[in-house]
């Protein structure tokens, strides 16, 4: 087992493999893409509205007419679930590509340009991360008000300067390498330098720092709905619906339990389909 | 003592409650009766709430309590009080010229004796030798400074608007202090037993500590923080405060504050969720302790701006709020039915003859097609600074879209809401705290020139009848006309009141002595003077 | 360029060992006192930053203060009571020119001095700050490098996992459920980690076990990962691979060749997942009970006490920006080519 990692990804066996995916991924990949079904198809297949109360009792359990229990109110949690995927899938997947798309590119930029550009740009984002994010959030309110886009701009505006920092670190150590150097002085230009040769080379700790924000989006929702930023009630994203169940735990009511697992899958799924991509993507090109 | 299958500690708080509240062994059977317990249980379930009310009182020990707010705002001055924390501490460190028990009749505090022939002109006498913590004595000299600080606008009282109809408030002697109202009001003791009116020593403008006659000392403050009180040895009621020191502080999340009563580092938690009663029900080292006082959250449409310029739409919406479901379901029954004006059933003036309104899509279609409202986006205003506020509204959405109205939940930050939302938007939900007597409730809420008049209502001949009212030293005269109020506000504001919001302290099984209080939770926030530790 | 010029330069001076050391004390001399400037005008930009936004926010100090009772009159009658009525921008300056002696102002909320509001529960949040730092980076280097150097191993796949799991339970979630279990169910620990008389060191460290672990599940994921990410960049580089061929062992390879080389992304990430633990512990501050700056700037922006925010926000920045700068300098001196 320890034999054939670490230089795997230059040593000509797994090289072979091309494109295809360990079985990993591909759990991950078919967890990502049963979510993504169920955001799609939620309202068609959700047997309840999102708001009914179906049931006097609350944290109710798992019987076979709600299979995933009630919740405080006595609502149906299965439809709850299967409604909220769309709002955390949709919403998460939508903010963190804008994020580390903007964050990794001008992260590049600055590594490879660097001087006067590098510096005044990281500290612009300095500064952008200097604003708590409470008060953040709240001008956004009371600026533009709450809807959809507005939200997941916000939260890429949250996430993009970590992404930019680390990606910039990044960027700047593989700058310096004999290779860049070489294409350098071949007089290759600063896009081709940033696409050929810095960006294959970063992907890697990208996509891993990626997959990281990820999460952190897919929680952190839940808690901008508490500032009116989020997903409007009846409906709520699962964070939303374990923060609400939250009296449930101490009685392990299935109403806490499976938003909880829902999230766990989905953000684990992401995860292991990144770090097990097909090493051709992952790691280094030649 | 056994309990009945099915009975819990919750229904053993309820019971407690309404006897206090002065139900009659008759009421409570037929509580007992609904809640499935047969008759010779329900005799043992009175016998052992009656002695919940009559233990003997040990002295000593310290208690930490947590109330559920607390911020950098927090302060020892009485007229800027604006949460539980703020409360808990005036009572505390200060007294009352009166105060209200828990049956909700005016007791004196620092007052010995208040004399009125008009209503108008009133005559105080104070207690005399009662001390301040520094060791000054009690005179006239302080209770109209303290007074009248609330009529100063740089002071940023709270009880302003009240305080202004004080429009002479003069020292006659040493002990006795004339306050001369605007008009005859019959309620002025019971208006200064309002928290907000606690006495100061005077001349009081640093409130870094506080100096007070209360039954404990300020060891510590620090606002956001904790508040630390120690017995008063110098107390001048005749039976002092029983704990040794408290220990007041704010724990904000509901779960954490029923864990750490749970745990043992709390002896009180304070407004507890009604759904997370479950945790405390079957565990014997903790039980609620549930009050129904005055407070509600309503529903307001303000009668001046569209859609509740259609008077069929406002019908519509009173039609259509299941108050069954919100006191069953959002309030897991702790709560009572309310029948969409502001008086409480707990007050004497309450109108029995107003039945709440019944839920009625089909009528409330009806009201709707005639307003032509069906099918338009009508956009609700909710916010979590309302208790319950976001679930009501979902409520009321989901029996709107089984009818076709495209009723929208519109959740908004509880920061700035009642500066920003309340009373602004068309639609919109409020909360109100219990407010003492029903003239303080009408002249703030629904007069036509009422400061927080939520939907706007305007009518005449319910201006005159309050100032009618006001006056009215007659009991019988004066309760006419409060039921007729009642009634005009039920029919013909734009206030949807589905219920009123019991409030619920979790309370170490230690700690005896806790009794509900109709100016709110926490034995009316004054807990410290009269709870005991059980040795 | 520049760094061409300075890998030159590098070369030559390398020559003389001694010369090194004080090339590299008066190089980071250099390097601290122009990010320090930099630093300060970072900081001016945030406070205006901070200021405008603020006066985005609807509502004031004196409407949030008189709550329900806010009457245009009564708030009026604050207002100038508070001395609100002036320009909030000349508040502002006057209050930035205050700044620069040391005087943090008064806060409006509750007319106390600000640098006395902060200086406790500043203390707080450090304690627990640095508590949480001494338990979280070293564990989560540990166990970042080794997954890089057992990389796809089981050991590997179960850090992998195990990170991603803790991360994806919400923050409160993890601190609910350990306070049910130590101190409800178990009850080993106090469920309120502030107010108990800490006297002995035991008790010290029952106070602080819960919330320095959830904290720690919160902050040592990104470590962990990216700790792992970057190594295994760095054994992929041909510098890397030269020494396995020669014959390195992996240990020393990774410890002596890979490790710093990678230094500089990782000291970002730790450096990035530190902030969060001064201004970002709000959940652990609201469950334990644990009275930190936190809490303190979402009561200053709830009140609207201009003051205590931007103090608030200038302390969270500064402290970032230390962070990163430290993170900076060490990606700087661990990579020569970088100098």
């Amino acid at each position: 087992m320890k034999s054939d990692m670490s230089i795997a990804s230059s040593s000509p066996a797994p090289r072979s493999k091309g494109y295809s995916f360990n079985i990993v991924g591909r759990i991950g990949l078919g967890i990502i893409l049963f979510w993504l079904a169920v955001a799609i198809l939620g309202p068609w297949i959700s047997p309840h509205p999102p708001g009914e109360i179906v049931d006097w009792d609350y944290f109710g359990p798992m019987t076979s007419k709600f299979w995933l229990g009630t919740d405080y109110l006595g609502r149906d949690m299965f439809s709850r679930i299967l409604l909220g995927a769309r709002y955390t899938v949709g919403i998460s997947l939508a903010a963190v590509t804008i994020a580390c798309t903007i964050g990794v590119i001008l992260g590049m930029i600055a590594a490879v340009i660097g001087g006067w550009f590098d510096m005044i740009l990281s500290r612009l984002l300095d500064a952008i991360n200097g604003i708590p994010s409470l008060l953040f959030g709240l001008v956004v309110v009371a600026a533009v008000g709450s809807s959809i886009p507005v939200l997941i701009l916000t939260l890429a505006a949250n996430y993009m300067p970590g992404s930019y920092r680390f990606a910039r670190a990044l960027a700047v150590n593989v700058n310096t390498m004999d290779f860049v150097t070489v294409a350098r002085a071949r007089g290759e230009n600063t896009p081709y330098l940033i696409i050929r040769e810095i960006f294959p080379n970063i992907l890697g700790p990208v996509l891993a720092d990626l997959g990281l924000r990820f999460v952190f989006i897919v929680l952190v929702l839940s808690g901008l709905s508490f500032l009116g930023l989020g997903v409007q009630p009846p409906n709520a994203d699962w964070g939303a619906l374990v923060r609400e169940n939250i009296g449930a735990l101490s009685f392990g009511a299935p109403a806490v339990i499976f938003p909880s697992i829902a999230i766990a899958s989905l953000t684990i799924s992401v995860n292991m389909f990144i770090d097990n991509l097909p090493t051709k993507i992952r790691d280094r090109s030649e | 003592m056994s309990k009945p299958t099915n009975w819990t500690n919750r229904d053993d708080s309820m019971v407690e409650d309404m006897l206090r509240r002065g139900a009659s062994r008759r009421d409570l059977l037929k509580f007992m009766m609904v809640s499935g317990v047969g008759a010779a249980a329900g005799g043992s379930i009175l016998l052992r709430a009656g002695n919940a009310l009559a233990a003997t009182p040990v002295s000593g020990g310290h208690i930490r309590a947590a109330g559920w707010s607390s911020s950098t705002a927090d302060t020892l001055d009485p007229a800027k009080a604006s949460n539980a924390t703020d409360y808990v501490r005036c009572c505390a460190f200060y007294n009352r010229l009166t105060f209200l028990d828990e049956k909700g009749i005016v007791r004196m505090e620092l007052a010995d004796k208040i004399d009125t022939k008009d209503a108008k002109t009133w005559e105080i006498k104070l207690k005399s030798g009662v001390e301040f913590h520094d060791g000054k004595t009690l005179n006239a000299d302080d209770v109209v400074y303290s007074l009248k600080r609330h009529l100063d606008k740089s002071v940023g009282s709270k009880a302003h608007s009240i305080a202004e109809q004080m429009t002479e408030i003069s020292k006659v002697d040493d002990l006795t202090v004339k306050i001369g109202l605007l008009a005859a009001n019959a309620d002025l003791p019971t208006i200064l037993a309002l928290h907000h009116f606690m006495i100061l020593a005077d001349g009081t403008t640093d409130f870094t500590t506080a100096n007070g006659t209360g039954p404990f000392t300020c060891k510590t403050f620090e606002p956001g923080v904790r508040s630390i009180g120690v017995r008063n040895e110098n107390y001048f009621k005749p039976q002092k405060a029983y704990l040794e020191s408290f220990e007041f502080f704010a724990i904000t999340d509901n779960s954490a504050r029923i864990n750490a009563l749970l745990s043992g580092d709390i002896q009180l938690a304070a407004n507890l969720n009604p759904r997370s009663m479950r945790m405390l029900d079957g565990n014997d080292s903790v039980r609620a302790s549930i009050s129904t006082s005055g407070n509600y959250t309503d529903l307001n449409i303000r009668l001046d701006q569209d859609p509740g310029t259609h008077f069929d739409f406002v019908e519509g919406m009173k039609n259509l709020v299941n108050r069954d479901m919100i006191k069953n379901s959002v309030l897991r029954g702790l709560g009572e039915i309310a029948n969409d004006q502001p008086i409480p059933p707990s007050n004497r003036y309450y109108n029995l003859n107003l039945e709440p309104r019944a839920y009625d899509p089909d009528k409330a279609l009806f009201h709707f097609k005639k307003a032509g409202l069906v099918g338009t986006e009508i956009p609700i205003v909710t916010s979590d600074a309302a208790n319950s506020a976001v679930d009501m509204a979902t409520v009321i959405q989901q029996a709107g879209s089984e009818i076709g109205m495209k009723l929208k939940v519109e959740r908004v930050p509880s920061d700035g809401y009642w500066s920003n939302y309340w009373l602004k938007s068309p639609i919109h939900f409020g909360n109100i705290n219990p407010r003492p007597t029903p003239d303080i409730l009408f002249s703030l809420f629904y007069m036509s020139n009422a400061p927080w008049n939520e939907s706007r209502y305007k009518s005449d001949k319910f201006d005159s009848m309050v100032l009618e009212a006001r006056g009215e030293l007659n009991e019988d005269k004066r309760s006419t006309i409060y039921w007729e109020l009642q009634e005009m506000i039920s029919k013909e504001a734009g206030t949807v009141i589905p219920a009123w919001l019991s409030n619920v302290d979790g309370v170490s099984s230690k700690v005896e002595g806790l009794r509900p209080n109709p100016l709110g939770g926490m034995m009316g926030y004054a807990f410290a003077e009269y709870v005991w530790l059980k040795s | 360029m520049q760094a061409g010029q300075a890998v030159l330069f590098w070369k030559v001076l390398r020559r003389g060992f001694s010369l090194r050391q004080s090339f590299i004390s008066l190089y980071l001399l250099v390097q601290v006192s122009k990010r320090l400037a930099i630093a300060l005008l970072t900081l001016v930009i945030v406070s205006f930053a901070v200021f405008f936004a603020t006066e985005l926010l609807p509502g004031d100090v004196a409407q949030i203060l008189l709550g329900q009772a806010a009457t245009p009159e009564a708030v009026a009658g604050l207002r100038e009571a508070m001395g609100l009525n002036e320009p909030a921008f000349h508040r502002f300056l006057f209050w930035l020119i205050g700044l620069t002696h040391g005087d943090l102002g008064i806060s409006y909320a509750n007319n106390m001095p600000i640098a006395e509001l902060i200086h406790g529960r500043l203390t707080n949040s450090l304690k627990l700050a640095g508590v949480t730092t001494l338990v979280s980076v070293p564990v989560s280097l540990f166990l970042g490098i080794g997954a890089a150097m057992w990389r796809n191993s089981p050991f590997d796949r179960m850090v992998s996992v195990l990170t991603i799991s803790v991360i994806s339970v919400p923050e409160f979630m993890v601190a609910t459920l350990s306070v049910l279990i130590f101190a409800v169910w178990l009850d080993w620990l106090p469920a309120l980690s502030f107010g108990a008389d800490v006297g002995s060191f035991s008790d010290m460290l029952r106070a602080y076990a819960m919330p320095v672990i959830t904290l720690s599940c919160v902050v040592s994921a990104q470590m962990i990962r990216m700790t792992r990410a970057a190594v295994i960049e760095t054994i992929n580089t041909p510098y890397v691979e030269m020494a396995l061929l020669k014959g390195a062992s992996r240990t020393r390879m990774v410890l002596v060749h890979a490790l710093p080389n990678a230094l500089g992304p990782i000291a970002n990430a730790v450096a990035l997942s530190l902030s969060y633990l001064v201004g970002g512990v709000i959940i652990v501050e609201t469950i334990f009970n644990y009275p930190g700056v936190a809490k303190l700037m979402v009561d200053a922006v709830s009140t609207r006490d201009l003051p205590l925010i931007q103090s608030c926000a200038m302390l969270f920045c500064v402290s970032y920006l230390s962070l990163i700068t430290l993170a900076d300098l060490i990606a700087i001196l661990s990579n020569p080519r970088l100098r």
